[in-house]
Parts: structure tokens; sequence; C-alpha cells
């Protein structure tokens, strides 16, 4: 049965503040769709698509509030009026029936206790206290931090941040709710948190969600219908499994989007030729689909690409014993890990761990209260810091805080030269190195104009371009697309191949899976495990223990073929052998 | 990350149920009187004064008080070694014997009790200071100056800044450690260096300062702020008439002594502009 309409998008164009004199190029072009009441739409897209601007004009902040210009019609359902034009309802009345939470939690707390947080659009209503009081105990129940009302919003963990900001916007009961990436900054345990939080709000309140997301695994088979923005423009909303039907591998290889990993094997099983009944969305499809594994399980997981190397040399970096503390707050407890020459070694654990403080352990930006941290055999602290940079290569998470020049030119240059090169060899050094990464259109704008994929690619490249003997990445993969995070991980393994030790910090277990060669763990200041990450992934008490969790991939290949693995393509090629022997036997 | 404490402890106290306004007034009196005194004496009584209504009307104990005071110690103790040594003769801070005799300056008591009123007006102040902010809720301030017409879009600035600002210092941290790894100004000198990072920080600090100010602006919009010109106020403002009184009665008591000292002979500095 058709449910009423929540949203209704006509023919809508939106064009960015146009600067004097240039001719007007739309952000979004005769954009036009339909979102029903109480559905949950997964809006998809490559990073730069306008995923985001197009949720900020659903709201209303464009062209309302910070400028811009644009054409056609957006309506809204009125709870009394029914379906009427945004224009006709006042921007303050606008936001309690479409609203909007976004990427990054730190950006949305605006007071100090969780009760004022989730009080703090209601007041500015003029709601009289007596009706906030039980709107703040529902909001924060939905989400399920009852008991958080009088909790400081500065000591709260990245989940919980989110999740005191979902409860500020329930409070205000909207009918649409706009969720932009809303997982991206968190840890694999504040993801679940949140997305738990969603499927209770679903269960009991009639509220429609957009839900914008690159973590597609564990939302793709919650949604009703996607939502793909390309070109300026708006495909669908249509069916999660008719969209993945019809476009197949495109999705990822064209596209460039992020799929789940069970979404990935049924597609290229299907591509491989054997009949798949449907395309799969999640695990438990896929093994409905095609037959649980009934021999004895096998505990030891084949992930040939992940196994550590045997014969290693010295560690290019080793940290002794290091402890260290913030004030009072011990962050590290007797740290010991090792990072070798030729091998990516993953750092993970849950915000908040000391991933951070101990990576900036290796190129001396801090210093261990106690303990060593020995780069190439000697102490970072027997180092001349200028030195110590040049072989340790540090890339923060946010690329424009790295930049330190006017143009693109200018950013890899300036690593050029601290070579010692002659100025005749920067220039086609320089050049070299832009046309590589893709950028050498781009070489006299400046940094912080390019796109969040090409400034991400432009700050790895700025630090690597001096030949650095260890590259330390903080979250590289952060808001990127499929084809853009493929790029640069294929960057770092060249690295790797050509002797560089690379050490990157992450939430995402998919690229450690796929990627690292070692993997260390940290918990509350301590290395709880150095190793594999198809060992770590077969700890169960570990992850537990780590608040971490493993790629999907690693239990429905288990339930599959009795193997843990990691790799899809390994998974197809397991899948495709029994198929052809059954096909053989005609079983 | 470092993380930024918010001074504001939870209790229940006298001053705890006064209104920011009644602690503001006593406040500005301890100001008046701390500033313009020049009495040796006055000053030990204000310090005993502002430390016994610490004590036992804040419910904070003073070990709270000083792990923050510690911060101001050196400066005082600045105040009290150099300052003798500049003293003209205008307080009433001892006899004019001579207490030590050094290389400098020989500084007879009154010098050295000119270094104590120093230090004492600053501790007085410190404590009254400490006092306000361990007892009043930033939300509470807003309420209570918003609920006597001030915007409360103005006065909320502060509550934000506090909330803002351990993530603006941050990003400052991570550009100059950007600096530093990078060597930013390598081929200069020193001074020159410096000048060229200071220009980077101030430039990538206002280009991410406004990025994350147009979504934190967002944010505030799309929850009404500034919808309506006033709002309402779910934290039940503090009210306490005995603080009104004693916040009134020391403000008033502190201008009266400020008219008593008011005169050239009296105040240490001179204030004939005639």
């Amino acid at each position: 049965m058709a449910r009423a309409p929540a949203l209704v998008v006509e023919d809508y164009s939106f064009w960015f503040r146009i600067p004097m004199g240039e001719e007007a190029e739309p952000a979004l072009e005769h954009v036009s769709f339909e979102i029903e009441q109480g559905e949950f739409v997964l809006v998809l897209g490559r990073s730069g698509s306008g995923k985001s601007t197009l949720a900020l004009n659903l709201v209303g902040i464009y062209p309302d509030y910070f400028g811009g210009q644009n054409q056609g019609k957006i309506s809204i359902a009125h709870p009394e009026r029914g379906l009427i034009n945004r224009r006709e309802v006042e921007p303050g009345e606008r936001f309690q029936l479409v609203n909007m939470l976004f990427q990054n939690p730190q950006d949305q707390i605006v007071t100090l206790s969780v009760e004022e947080e989730v009080a703090f659009a209601l007041e500015n209503y003029l709601m009289a206290p007596s009706e906030i009081h039980p709107r703040i105990d529902q909001a924060l129940d939905l989400v399920g931090l009852t008991g958080f009302r009088e909790r400081s919003t500065m000591k709260l963990s990245g989940g919980e941040k989110q999740r005191v900001a979902l409860a500020a916007m329930l409070a205000m009961q909207p009918r649409v709710l706009i969720l932009d990436e809303p997982t991206s900054n968190l840890d694999p345990v504040g993801t679940s948190e949140v997305l738990d939080a969603i499927d209770r709000i679903r269960d009991r309140v009639d509220l429609t969600l957009v839900v914008i997301e690159h973590e597609v695994d564990a939302v793709f088979d919650r949604a009703d219908r996607v939502l793909l923005v390309e070109g300026k423009t708006v495909h669908g909303p249509s069916d999660p499994r008719r969209f993945l039907d019809e476009r197949g591998l495109e999705v990822r290889d064209g596209l460039g989007l992020w799929i789940p990993q069970a979404v990935e094997v049924g597609l290229e099983l299907r591509e491989a030729g054997i009949p798949v009944p449907r395309i799969p969305l999640n695990g438990d499809e896929l093994v409905e689909d095609f037959g649980a594994y009934e021999g004895s399980i096998d505990n030891a997981v084949l992930a040939a690409d992940n196994e550590v190397h045997v014969a290693r040399r010295e560690p290019v970096i080793e940290a002794r014993d290091v402890s260290f503390a913030y004030d009072e707050d011990a962050v590290l407890k007797g740290v010991n890990l090792r990072a070798y020459a030729n091998e990516l070694l993953a750092i993970v654990g849950q915000n908040g761990s000391g991933k951070s403080t101990l990576a900036q352990m290796f190129n001396g930006i801090l210093t261990p209260a106690a303990g060593t941290v020995l780069v190439e055999g000697k102490a970072t602290t027997d180092y001349d810091f200028a030195h110590l940079v040049k072989r340790v290569a540090y890339i923060f998470q946010v690329p424009e805080k790295q930049f330190i020049r006017n143009t693109v030119y200018d950013e890899i240059a300036h690593g050029v030269r601290t070579l010692g090169l002659a100025e005749s060899e920067v220039e086609p050094r320089v050049e070299a190195f832009l046309e590589g990464l893709g950028l050498l259109d781009h070489r006299d704008r400046s940094p912080y104009v390019l796109s969040h994929g090409q400034k991400r690619r432009l700050s790895v490249a700025a630090m690597v371009v001096a030949e650095p003997d260890v590259v330390i990445l903080d979250e590289p993969t952060f808001g990127q697309d499929y084809h853009q995070a493929q790029r640069l991980m294929q960057l770092l393994r060249q690295l790797s191949d050509q002797g560089a030790a690379v050490v990157f910090i992450t939430h995402d277990m998919r690229l450690v899976a796929e990627y690292a060669n070692t993997c260390a763990v940290l918990s509350d200041g301590q290395i709880i495990f150095e190793g594999a990450p198809s060992e770590l992934f077969d700890a169960p008490e570990l992850l537990a223990r780590a608040k971490l969790k493993a790629p999907p991939i690693h239990a429905f290949s288990r339930r599959l073929i009795g193997t843990s693995l990691l790799d899809t393509d390994e998974l197809c090629r397991r899948l495709k052998e029994i198929y052809d022997a059954k096909t053989r036997t005609g079983v | 990350m470092r993380k930024l404490e918010l001074a504001f402890r939870e209790a229940e106290s006298p001053f705890h149920r006064m209104t920011p306004s009644s602690k503001l007034l006593y406040i500005i009196g301890v100001s008046f009187i701390a500033i313009f005194n020049t009495n040796i004496y006055v000053a030990v009584g204000l310090f005993l004064f502002t430390l016994f209504i610490a004590t036992f009307f804040t419910k904070v104990k003073l070990r709270t008080y000083w792990s923050l005071g510690k911060v101001i110690l050196p400066f005082i103790i600045i105040l009290m070694v150099v300052f003798p040594f500049f003293y003209g003769g205008q307080a009433t801070t001892g006899s004019d014997e001579i207490a030590i005799r050094t290389p400098i300056r020989d500084l007879t008591w009154a010098d050295l009790g000119f270094g104590w009123l120093l230090a004492l007006r600053f501790l007085a102040l410190g404590i009254a200071g400490l006092t306000f902010a361990f007892t009043t809720h930033p939300s509470d301030m807003v309420q209570n100056l918003s609920k006597r017409g001030w915007d409360y879009r103005l006065v909320h600035a502060p509550v934000l800044g506090l909330v803002l600002f351990p993530g603006f210092i941050e990003m400052g941290r991570e550009i100059s450690i950007t600096q530093r790894i990078r060597d930013l100004g390598q081929d200069t000198n020193f001074i020159k260096r410096k000048w060229v990072r200071m220009k980077h920080l101030a430039f990538a600090m206002l280009v991410l300062g406004l990025r994350n100010g147009q979504t934190q602006a967002m944010a505030l919009d799309i929850r009404g702020y500034g919808a309506h010109k006033t709002r309402t106020f779910m934290r039940p403002a503090p009210r306490s008439r005995a603080g009104t009184v004693f916040g009134w009665t020391f403000f008033i008591l502190s201008i009266i002594y400020l008219v008593y000292q008011w005169s050239p002979e009296t105040m240490q500095w001179n204030m004939d502009f005639s």
C-alpha cells in the first residue's frame, strides 16, 4: 500500500552564489523525486557529487541562510495542512518538519550538558519548561542514553556525542530527518550504537529517514529505497535490490561507490556466470541463497595476502615500554610495538584509546613520559627534530592542516627542495609527481579549493615526496569514495613495496582486512594484540575487549565455506569452485 | 587531545543559590576595594574575607581552589619581589625603617608592605573570581542576563566559546606541528621564520575556523537559534533573597570605601588630572 508523501521535490535546480561576470553552473539540476512517510532512504553518490548540497537544500539552509539561487519546488508534509510548498512555512517551523544531523558531532554540540543540548532547540522555539522535560527524557530514551541527562557534553565519547546530537533533533519531533554520514567519525562500537538508535527510532516513531552514508555494509539492508546523486541530478529512489540488479558492478567500478561485501560477492558471482537468485543485501541472504556449509569448521584463516612476513629484518620503528599522560590522564601504559620496512601496519582501537598519541611519538611530535621510541635503532630524543621528521612523515586526518603553501605546485616543490636537489631538477620532478596524482591541471590553484579526494592525495604526496623511511597516516580513507580510497591505498602499497614502513590509524576494518600486513590493537592505553588481521578477526573476545568488529565477510564466508576469509575475490573463487564441482557431479 | 574542564562544580551552597548578578555585584565590589585600597590592613582583611566566603559558603574544597589558583602564584610572587623596588611611598603599608639592603636599592618596611599589598590584592581577586566560576553554571548566567533584557545570543556567546575553544586550540596545535614537520620557512633566519609561520598559522586558522564556523552556524540555525527574540529556559534559575541582599550590601560598601579612598593624598597613584 502506497504511503503518503513526506517530501516531494519537483524539477529543482540550485546554484551557489554566482561570482560577477561568470556563467552560472548549477550544483543541482532538474532534480525530481518523492519520499514517502516512514521510509528509510539511503543516499548514494561519490565524494563531491552533491549529496550534502542536496541535503542542505532539502532542509532549506541553502538558499535561505547561506545564499545561492534556486528554481523548482520542494513540498513537505505538514501534520495539519498536508503537503505544502516549503515556502509557505516559516523557517523556524520548517526545521520542526525537516531537519538534519551533521557528520561531525563536534560541530553541532553547542551547550555544556546533555539535557541542555537536547533542550536547546525547544527553548529557542519558546516551549514551556514543563513540556521540555518529558521531551528530553523521551528523546534520550530513543537513542539509548537514559541516565545521561546530567552528563557534561565535554566528557562524552564520539558515539555518545552523535547520539546526543540525534536526540536533540528527535526532541523537535520532525517528520523527516536527514542524517549526513552520521557514523563517519565513529569507531565500530560508536557506529553500532548510532545504528541501534536508528533501529529503535524506526520501531517506535513514525519518522522518515534520509541517510547519506559511505559505510554501506551496515545500512544498505536497512534501506527501503536508495537515491543516487550523480552528474548534478538525482536518480530514484529505487528499491535497493533492483538498483543493484540493474547497475551491477558498475556501481562500484564505474560510479566509484562503496557497496556491502555481501553485495560484492553476489555481483561478482553473477558476473562469473553463476546463477544468483537475487542480489544478496547482507551475509544472511548470501548464506540463505548459497547454502550453509555443512562440514567441520576450519579454524585456520586463509588470508595469504595478509600473512605476516616470517623473515623480518630489524624494525624501522620500535616502541619500548612507552607511557604517556595528558595531565593526570594516562593515555599510554607501557606500550611495546614494532613497525617494519615493506609492511603496512594498522593501528586500531576505539576513539580515545591512544592511537594518535602513540603515532605522534614515532616522529618526535610527542616524547614518551617513560620508555623509548627507537627509529632505526636510535631513540627519537637523540635525533634532531628536523632530521627525524624527514625520515618519518606524519599525515593528519584533515588534509587542510597540512597545507603550508599557496599553490598545489609549491606544496609538492617544498618537499622536493628538502632533498637538496638543484632548482633545475625540482620542476620536472614535481610535474611528474603531479601527473601521477592526476593533479597537474590544478598546479597553480590553491590547495584549499581542491575537492576532498584531491586534497587528501595532495597532503599525502606533499609528505612522501621527500622519500621518508616511514609514513604514518591518520584515517587515510576518511570521507572518500571507493575509487579515491583504492587509489590512495594503492599508493601506500607502492610506497611499502619500495621499502617504506607504512603505519595507518583507522576505524575501517575493511581497510585493515584488505591492506594491512599486521595490525596492532590499542585498548585502554595498552597493546592487547599484535599480529595478522585474520588472527584478530578470529578472536571474538579480543574484538569485544577492544570494542571492534570484524568486517562482515569474516562471518559470512565462514558460514558459507567453513573458513573465514577477508577477501571477496578469494571467497568468490572458492564459491565458484564449489559450484563447478557441484555442476560436474550433478549434485 | 588535552581536555579543557569546565570550572563549575555542582553543589548545594549559599553561593550556588545566589543569582549570577548578585555574585557579579560581589565580584565588582571585591575588585573596587582590591584595586583602589592603599591600606595593608584592609588588604589583609579583604583577602581573609574572600577566603572565608570561599571556605564556608561555596561547598568547594580549598584544594580545588588551589589546583586552579596555583597558576597565578608565580605572577603574585613576581609582584611581591619586583614592585617594592618601584614603590613611591603613596600607600599605608609600613614604616620607613630599612628592612633589607640590596645592591639595587635599600627596601623599607613600607616598600615590602607594598609588595604584600599587591599580592593580597590579586589573591583576593583570584579567590573571588574562582568563587564565581566554581558556583555559577554558564547557562545560569545566560538565563540571568537574558531575563534582564540582554540579547540571549550575545550572552550565550561565552558558552559557545567554552564549548568550541578546545577544538580551535587543538586545530592551531596541529597546524603548528605541521609547520615544524614541514620546516616552513626553512631557508630563512630565526625571526623571519617565526614571522612566516605566524602569518601562515593565522591564515590557516582563519580559513579552517570560518569553515567550521559555517557548519556550527548551520547547526545553530536548524535548531531555531535566533528564531525568536527571546527563549525559554529549561533549567530552573537560581534564586536567593539573602544572596541578593548580600551582593547589593557588599557592592554599596565597596562604593562607600571607593569614595573614601578617592583623594590624591590617599590614592597610590596620582588622581589629580588638573
